[in-house]
């Protein structure tokens, strides 16, 4: 009786698991799908809202004579079509031919020089996650490390990049290495910090109770890293990546200011800048596109953070 | 006499001579536990009741080796808790489930057959079996969050049990949980007692559970954290749901609340 009861009252397995299976498989390419739209919808908001404040500011400053309205403040920046064309003759100049005598559009050229910027920027990404990484297991599990080298660390992000590129190209050129490899040292140097950061601050997060149960069962050191730290420090290391993204394109640009190839939207942008009376628009067209290129390489990071995690939540 | 009657003459599976904690909280010190003497044979089932706070579970993690005493010796089957705690003796069910987000609930039944390095299929066969033993057989394949609370318990239970542990440490492990799985599960608690022989110190608040549950019931008053009152239940096992409507139950639980109760009134009056 009792037992009929209580068998009655506890879940119905088979239909629970129908139900919730149906529910789980539904939730965790929808979750996934929704990131990739939203992560779109970033790259065409940030876009949108870049040119509304840029046509703006050129509208406000026109009419009011390049004053703040009601006041006789000057406008920081003239809002003249030679210091801001407007949005239509940039994008005209990304449709027109990059050199005379070529029929390659400016905004292939640029998308061209990007994907150098990109490729050096990720090779960075990945080679400064992996050191991030290894350092952070390193100064959570040496006791000493934590004290002796956290400072150093700290110093060495504040080295001025500016003085620094020009070093490690000048080193590599000496070693004999092509320029590509010192931008993507550059950036990777920018890259570790932040997933070191973030990472060392998740592997110390774990739950306190599944650092008991760990303990009472007598898991070694490496296997509580490896199966409970390592997972709940996971939403960290995509914060570190997400931050280390942004650093990987600023170093590779920089980088690719301070080497000698002409190869990369850095160099392309210093060269437009060179010839910026002949074209203003040149110079912005480039600077759009690697500003873009930056979003879309973050919101990419943030996508494959939803497949990572994508069953953790719901 | 039944299988479960403690054998006098054996040496104590544990073992607490003047045992003391002391936590240092900010300023005032507390005393959590306060000369603790203790002696649980192999096989029994002990109970610790107390009101909030008293150090049931100080005395607990104490015994698993999770919080070392301030003063004082914890031996465990003739060597100190930290050798029996390294040897893997020890399964253990906390107060909250505590299982982990990025595992299923299978493979969080597997991680201590894990650690232990049990092949995988053997793992996973174990996982199996105490899934069904919970009665959740069905819900390996699924997440920590998509269960209730009490269905994470019963998980938290089920990965204690998969080690088949020489000792069974459970803090409050069905509190959580409604009547109906409550009491089945207790009688589920007793079967696998019975069957393996594991010595289990039980943390509870309810006085019919501890009654219903177990060999003796230790009663400890709070500030500072004593032993009150040692109650052995005399009750012939195997004990059923009839065994829960009889005059010898009721007889037990009223000594158990009256112990319970004179720990209790000073603070009332207080
Ligand atoms: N880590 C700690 N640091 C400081 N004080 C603690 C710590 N753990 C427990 N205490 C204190 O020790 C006393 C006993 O706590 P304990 O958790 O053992 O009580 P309990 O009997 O299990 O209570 P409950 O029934 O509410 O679970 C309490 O006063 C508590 O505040
Ligand atoms: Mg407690």
């Amino acid at each position: 009786m009792a037992l009929r009861e209580s068998l009655a009252y506890a879940e119905t397995p088979t239909r629970a698991v129908a139900t919730n299976a149906a529910k789980a498989k539904q939730r965790q390419p929808r979750r996934v799908s929704r990131q990739v739209a939203r992560s779109a919808a970033v790259v065409v908001g940030i876009l949108v809202g870049a040119v509304a404040l840029w046509e703006g500011y050129k509208a406000m400053g026109q009419l009011t004579g390049d004053v703040i309205p009601f006041t006789s403040i000057p406008l920081p920046v003239s809002s003249s079509d030679y210091a801001m064309p407007h949005i239509w003759v940039i994008f005209d100049a990304l449709m027109q031919p990059a050199n005379a005598g070529t029929t390659q559009s400016l905004l292939v050229y640029y998308l061209d020089q990007t994907s150098v910027t990109l490729r050096e920027a990720g090779y960075g990404l990945v080679i400064g996650a992996l050191i991030g990484v290894v350092l952070a297991v390193a100064l959570r599990e040496v006791q000493f490390l934590t004290r002796g080298v956290l400072p150093w660390l700290v110093i060495s992000q504040t080295i001025p990049l500016v003085a620094l590129a020009p070093i490690i190209v000048v080193w590599a050129g000496s070693a004999g290495m092509p320029s590509w490899i010192a931008v993507t040292v550059i950036a990777a140097y920018l890259a570790f910090f932040p997933v070191t950061v973030n990472m060392l601050t998740g592997l110390n997060a774990i739950d306190p109770i599944h650092d008991e149960f760990m303990q009472s069962i007598n898991a070694p050191r490496w296997f509580t890293l490896l199966f409970v730290r390592f997972p709940t420090a996971l939403p960290n290391l995509f914060t570190g990546l997400r931050l280390a993204a942004t650093a990987s394109v600023i170093g590779a640009i920089v980088g690719e200011l301070s080497a000698g190839t002409g190869l990369g939207i850095g160099r392309a942008i210093l060269t437009a800048a060179y010839y910026y009376s002949n074209a203003p628009e040149n110079l912005f067209a480039a600077v759009l596109i690697a500003s873009l290129a930056g979003v879309v390489f973050v919101q990419v990071i943030t996508i494959v953070e939803a497949i990572a995690l994508r069953k953790r939540t719901n | 006499m039944t299988i479960n009657t403690p054998v006098t003459d054996a040496r104590p599976a544990i073992s607490l001579r003047n045992v003391t904690k002391t936590f240092d909280a900010g300023g005032g010190l507390v005393h959590a536990l306060d000369d603790i003497d203790l002696d649980i044979a192999p096989g029994a089932f002990v109970s610790l009741l107390g009101p909030s706070g008293c150090g049931k579970s100080t005395l607990l993690r104490v015994i698993g080796d999770l919080v070392k005493p301030t003063e004082g010796v914890v031996e465990v089957n003739g060597r100190s808790a930290e050798a029996a705690r390294k040897a893997r003796e020890y399964g253990m069910a906390f107060q909250a489930p505590g299982l982990m987000d990025w595992r299923t609930i299978r493979r969080n039944i597997e991680l201590p057959l894990q650690v232990q390095g049990v092949p995988r299929n053997e793992r996973r066969a174990r996982a199996e079996e105490m899934l069904e033993l919970v009665r959740l057989t069905g819900f390996e394949n699924h997440r920590p969050r998509q269960l209730s609370g009490g269905m994470q318990q019963r998980v938290a239970i089920a990965r204690a049990l998969a080690f088949q542990p020489k000792l069974l440490l459970m803090d409050e492990p069905l509190g959580a949980l409604d009547e109906m799985n409550r009491e089945y599960l207790q009688r589920e608690l007793l079967r696998i007692w019975r069957s393996t022989g594991t010595t289990i110190v039980f943390v509870t608040h309810s006085v019919s559970e501890a009654v219903f549950l177990s060999t003796e019931v230790v009663v400890m008053s709070p500030r500072p954290g004593r032993i009150a009152d040692r109650i052995p239940i005399d009750l012939p096992y195997p004990r059923t749901d009839e065994t829960r409507m009889t005059e010898e139950f009721y007889h037990a639980e009223s000594r158990v609340r009256t112990a319970l109760h004179s720990v209790l009134e000073p603070v009332q009056v207080g």
